[in-house]
């Protein structure tokens, strides 16, 4: 019977290619830190300056994501050539990669927009609430989007070369 | 040039369905020729074993077969699919189904456990979650390694090794079994589990199986025997 990934495949095939504590660590803080920054400065800028700042996190984040992505892929050149023997193909691995990591990203984006968003109202940051809400949320989202564009496109890019 | 001279000629002419269709196939490396206008076909349900001395490109064959490595012309249809054809990930979706390997070279997984190793290619086949559990415990059970499930690879033996890889190529039941050396590394007694398992069970029945071999114990339970004649300059 066929069906989809699930999550102990995902930490089999993560273990496999040694995708580690620290991994998700690495993925976790930059994107807190990201997060943490665009949230506080968010509020301190109009609606063009937020738009650029969601960009800002965008690519930053996808760029460093897709760098881990590519760097987990390249230190298990040898056990990726082991797994396609046995019928791993680029999107199970690939899959199995993000899985396991995206959480973490999600996790540090919404970690780093809480912290940011205290800080910027502690530094004077413009508007009400519900303004506030609407900025942590892009700044979440952004974050989340671009973690998973970065994992999944560096692992794409590795397998292809 | 190595030359393959093929014992058994009248499979070629059979009529019926093959496991494996070799058209026309060469194989070089830079100026090295390793096999030139490669022709014949393996009957699905044959055990065939390759023999043929050291660095005579046995290896490469079974690799070619597997979709490992890929022919410098010619077609190899494996079960009616034309793999030379096949993009990566169309590969590794076919021999998750189709093929079984048993490397010479360890290709387990060494943080992983043996029964975690196992069960790696029921994952990428996509089977459910109870039949992974079922397929992987008969298996290890028939290959005798059941009580070693929880150990990690590492730190097994080079022979045990080679019985996790064994059970690992036939965990899921593919109908092409492909070896490679595999009695090589095993003391007497190991030796012994994987020739009774070749010699005829359920885990190999109605298999092909197409081996690299020096072991004249193989040899014997061969149907045919291929026989690479020189060894590559």
């Amino acid at each position: 019977m066929s069906r989809g990934i699930s999550l102990h495949e995902g930490q089999l095939m993560a273990r496999s290619l040694k995708v580690s504590k620290s991994t998700h660590l690495v993925v976790a803080t930059v994107a807190a830190a990201v997060a943490a920054n665009a949230a506080a400065a968010i509020q301190m800028t109009g609606t063009v300056g937020q738009a650029v700042l969601l960009a800002l996190i965008f690519v930053t984040l996808a760029a460093g994501t897709s760098a881990i992505s590519s760097d987990i892929y390249a230190r298990s050149s040898q056990t990726i050539d082991n797994l396609r023997s046995i019928g791993a193909s680029s999107r199970s691995l690939s899959s199995a990669v993000f899985f396991s990591v995206i959480g973490y990203g999600v996790a540090g984006s919404a970690l780093g927009a809480g912290i940011g968003s205290a800080v910027g109202l502690v530094l004077g940051g413009q508007g009400g609430v519900v303004s506030l809400l609407v900025a942590v949320l892009g700044v979440i989202l952004a974050s989340s989007a671009a973690a998973a564009v970065g994992v999944y496109a560096g692992g794409r890019r590795t397998w292809r070369s | 040039m190595a030359q393959l001279g093929i014992l058994q000629r009248s499979e070629i002419s059979a009529q019926g369905r093959f496991a494996v269709e070799v058209k026309h196939v060469s194989k070089s490396y830079g100026e090295t020729e390793i096999y030139t206008d490669l022709h014949f076909q393996l009957l699905k349900g044959t055990f065939v074993a390759l023999v043929g001395p050291i660095g005579s490109g046995k290896t490469t064959m079974l690799n070619m077969f597997a979709g490992l490595d890929s022919p410098t012309s010619g077609t190899i249809i494996v079960m009616g699919h034309d793999i030379t054809k096949m993009s990566d990930d169309a590969l590794g979706e076919f021999r998750a189904g189709t093929i079984g390997l048993v490397p010479q070279v360890q290709t387990l997984i060494p943080e992983l456990t043996v029964r975690e190793n196992v069960e790696l290619p029921l994952h990428f086949a996509k089977v459910d979650r109870e039949n992974i559990q079922k397929k992987t415990d008969y298996v290890l059970e028939k290959v005798g390694i059941r009580g070693e499930s929880k150990r990690i690879v590492s730190t097994l033996s080079v022979g045990e090794k080679q019985m996790v890889s064994f059970a690992r190529a036939m965990v899921n039941d593919p109908p092409i079994l492909l070896l490679d050396e595999p009695t090589e590394a095993l003391d007497p007694l190991m030796a012994e589990v994987i020739l009774g398992l070749l010699r005829g069970d359920n885990l190999t029945q109605e298999k092909t199986i197409f081996v690299t071999t020096h072991d004249r114990r193989v040899t014997e339970l061969a149907r045919r025997t291929l026989r690479v004649k020189k060894k590559i300059p």
